[in-house]
């Protein structure tokens, strides 16, 4: 903040002395006020700033597409094709010590300095490290706009109590840049713009109060305003290099010779007119590469690299309140398609160690074709993270140990098993066997519904079924063992046989439904026994084309 | 010489019948069959341990002997003596589809059948291994012809730790192996068509033939 003090001592101090403000006030934009009466309607009022409640924030990454790219001590330096001749761009501190430059051939520089580690310039990568940070921003407002190709702004007025201050917030913000290896400049103003020209210049200054604006960006130089090098040169020539004389010149001969937008950037910086912005929404599917540095198969390297991505997609949904059901590694390797391997839970998560335990079960079984030179991981659809209560657990003696939920006992079991062969049962109101249940494969807890009535059942399921029996067999016995398809029996003058000929216990209950569908069925159902005392429940059919005895359950 | 003797019962491999038996042991799961349960030490099935039963035929009333005692377990009682909740019923690779209709004639609550069916042996084992120690499962019914002596034992303190009734389908032929479960029983048609339950082993208990148990 030491720097801050310098160039704007006058006004600070100027500000509670009403004369020498209007005073200073009036010096700037009378010219300007001239002009108004000549450019009616594209003027804003000029006696009044709006009144702005906004904070602006800007962090100026100059060094970005060295930073994007090259994370390593050695001397390195990025270079860019310019007009066919590969030139450096940026270079570290220990290549500019050894003469390496912005603009220098690469050949010259490699030339200087052999061992220089060189990459080309590549806007794209930028642009994924720029959107990283504004999700890492978002942690300290929720509005964060990409000012491409090196800006982010953060509107912080509503951040400053909960971060303990504006001085606080921008030394976290600051510090927070600089452990990830970004060499910023951070400028905080009212209005975006002169937020970000003031970082671009590299003024490390803080302004709050809008009619400080004038006083404050009068000294920047036109070059760190970002107009394109034309707009600059002309203004140059004309004896014009900082924004204090270009605010002094006559605005509809400004607005002829550069165009409107150039007044009216003047105008947003200067909080004159609103600068609406377009804050940064950071997409809400999760995706993550990790890349390897060389060709890897063993598993437990992998496994810790997917752990690391396991961590990022838990910051990513613990600052959504999200959660998700579905989540996907792709291995990639040099020459062949990248192999992927899914996971699934029950109900959707997000804690590391849930997903890392099923990825421990699937990846046992993973055969992977090749060695693997990069991971990805994707997350599924984003939903709604419900936590759940537990109750508080004392260390009772006899306690049930229930560290995990049948949910997570079901994922572990179909991870390994497979989806399909791990399922729950309800039951279906439907006379036909067959078409009397169903699987079901939703693990939440069901509540309890000991309070209807319906749901009920006696648990003195003997005499339960003693009372059926009494009351003249009204429903039959169902027996606990069903075939996954009834079996033609072989039938001797009339008497089916199982291991042996079968006794007919109970029946006939004729079952006789379904004509509405194509499965209808036309059954008399017995229960039977055979000579070793196997309880069988068959039926004969009535229909004359598929005749005959048919075995469908076992009384197990 | 008694100290010696002291030395050699501190040994975990040696357990003496009489130490659990009667009443001084564990309170059983009672069956549902008065004729059984008399038979059983602490009146019941033991809860927290690997039940055994041995037969040839599916279809002989074998998880009849089961059901009342699985009724129980699965419904939400707040009177339960031991306070629990309704656990799940894990069945882990049924021969055939348990019907579950029938399960509710039985008085079992439906929401609370877990139905496994892995695809090997080995897979089986494992999964009854995780359902029994995940301590959701208030009873796991295992079909299997890949349970040895040290997968039983396996089975035998997973159902320990997890506190959870487990109980393995064998056939006769597995008569011979020795098995590290708390009570074995094998299933025979008697003559009047009842089913007669052997028990084989008892920890606490004695061997005992039931006539026709539910009779």
């Amino acid at each position: 903040m030491g720097t801050s003090r310098k160039p704007p001592a006058r006004s600070r101090e100027a500000a509670p002395t009403p004369s020498v403000k209007s005073r200073q006030r009036e010096r700037h934009p009378t010219s300007l006020q001239l002009a108004l009466t000549e450019v009616p309607p594209a003027a804003p009022s000029l006696q009044s700033v709006i009144p702005l409640r906004q904070l602006w924030l800007c962090v100026y990454l100059p060094a970005l597409p060295l930073e994007a790219l090259i994370d390593a001590p050695e001397p390195a330096a990025v270079f860019e094709e310019q007009q066919g001749v590969r030139k450096i761009l940026l270079a570290n501190a220990q290549a500019r010590a050894a003469g390496v430059g912005p603009g220098l051939a690469v050949n010259a520089a490699l030339a200087l300095l052999p061992a220089l580690h060189l990459a080309e310039r590549n806007p794209v990568r930028e642009a994924q490290v720029l959107r990283s940070l504004a999700a890492w921003a978002n942690k300290f407002t929720s509005f964060v706009c990409i000012e491409a190709p090196s800006l982010l702004l953060l509107e912080i007025a509503g951040s400053l109590t909960l971060f303990g201050g504006i001085k606080a917030l921008r030394r976290r913000i600051v510090r927070g840049l600089d452990s990830q290896g970004f060499d910023a400049g951070v400028a905080i103003a009212p209005t975006p713009l002169a937020a970000t020209w003031l970082a671009r210049a590299g003024r490390r200054v803080c302004i709050r109060d809008p009619r400080n604006l004038v006083g404050r960006l009068g000294p920047l130089p036109i070059i760190c305003l970002g107009w394109p090098v034309s707009v600059y040169t002309s203004l140059k020539g004309m004896g014009v290099t900082s924004v204090g004389e270009a605010l002094r010149l006559p605005r509809q001969g400004f607005a002829k010779r550069f165009g409107a937008n150039r007044l009216l950037d003047l105008d947003r910086a200067l909080g004159r007119l609103p600068d609406p912005r377009v804050s940064y929404r950071a997409p809400e599917r999760f995706t993550a590469d990790y890349e390897l540095n060389e060709e890897e198969s063993d598993a437990k390297l992998l496994l810790n690299a997917c752990r690391e991505l396991l961590v990022q997609l838990e910051c990513f949904l613990l600052s959504r309140q999200m959660a998700v059901q579905h989540i996907e590694f792709s291995f990639f390797h040099l020459q062949i398609p990248a192999s992927s391997l899914s996971l699934g839970c029950v109900k959707p998560g997000r804690a590391v160690q849930h997903w890392l335990d099923l990825l421990d079960i699937k990846f046992d079984r993973l055969e992977l074709p090749a060695p693997v030179i990069a991971i990805q991981l994707c997350a599924g659809q984003g939903q709604q993270f419900s936590a759940e209560t537990d109750v508080l657990r004392f260390n009772r003696e006899d306690g049930r140990r229930q560290s995990t939920s049948i949910a997570q006992l079901a994922e572990r079991l179909s991870a390994r098993i497979g989806d399909e062969l791990v399922h729950g049962v309800t039951v279906v109101a439907d006379h036909r066997p067959q078409y009397a249940w169903q699987p079901r494969s939703n693990f939440e807890d069901i509540p309890h519904c000991a309070n209807v009535p319906s749901c009920q059942v006696d648990s003195h399921a003997p005499e339960l079924l003693a009372e059926i029996h009494r009351t003249n067999g009204l429903v039959l016995q169902r027996p606990l063992w069903v075939l996954p398809e009834p079996e033609p029996l072989l039938a001797d003058s009339g008497v089916p046989y199982f291991q042996g000929p079968l006794k007919l216990l109970e029946g006939p209950e004729r079952l006789e439904t379904g004509w509405w569908d194509d499965d209808g069925i036309a059954r008399d159902y017995f229960v039977a026994v055979n000579p070793v005392g196997v309880h069988l429940w068959i039926y004969r059919n009535r229909n004359q084309d598929r005749g005959g005895w048919y075995v469908h359950g076992k009384f197990g | 010489m008694s100290e010696i003797l002291e030395n050699l019962l501190k040994n975990p491999r040696i357990w003496r019948g009489q130490a659990r038996a009667g009443s001084s042991g564990w309170q059983g799961l009672a069956s549902g069959y008065p004729k059984l349960d008399q038979h059983l030490p602490g009146g019941g099935w033991p809860q927290h341990a690997l039940t055994e039963i041995l037969l040839d035929h599916y279809g002989t009333g074998e998880l009849q002997l089961l059901m009342p005692a699985l009724a129980r377990l699965s419904q939400p009682q707040v009177d339960r003596e031991d306070g629990k909740e309704a656990g799940w019923i894990a069945w882990i690779a049924p021969p055939f589809e348990p019907y579950p209709p029938a399960l509710k004639q039985w008085g079992v609550n439906l929401s609370r059948v877990l139905i496994v069916r892995p695809r090997g042996g080995k897979e089986a084992l494992w999964a009854a291994e995780q359902a029994l120690i995940s301590g959701n499962c208030a009873a796991v019914l295992l079909w299997s012809n890949e349970l040895d002596d040290s997968a039983s034992r396996r089975l035998q303190l997973a159902a320990e730790a997890g506190q959870c009734w487990a109980i393995a389908f064998r056939s006769l032929k597995a008569l011979s192996q020795s098995s590290a479960a708390a009570l074995r029983v094998r299933l025979d048609t008697g003559e009047q068509g009842g089913t007669d339950l052997g028990i084989l082993k008892s920890r606490g208990g004695r061997p005992a033939v039931v006539r026709d148990y539910a009779g």
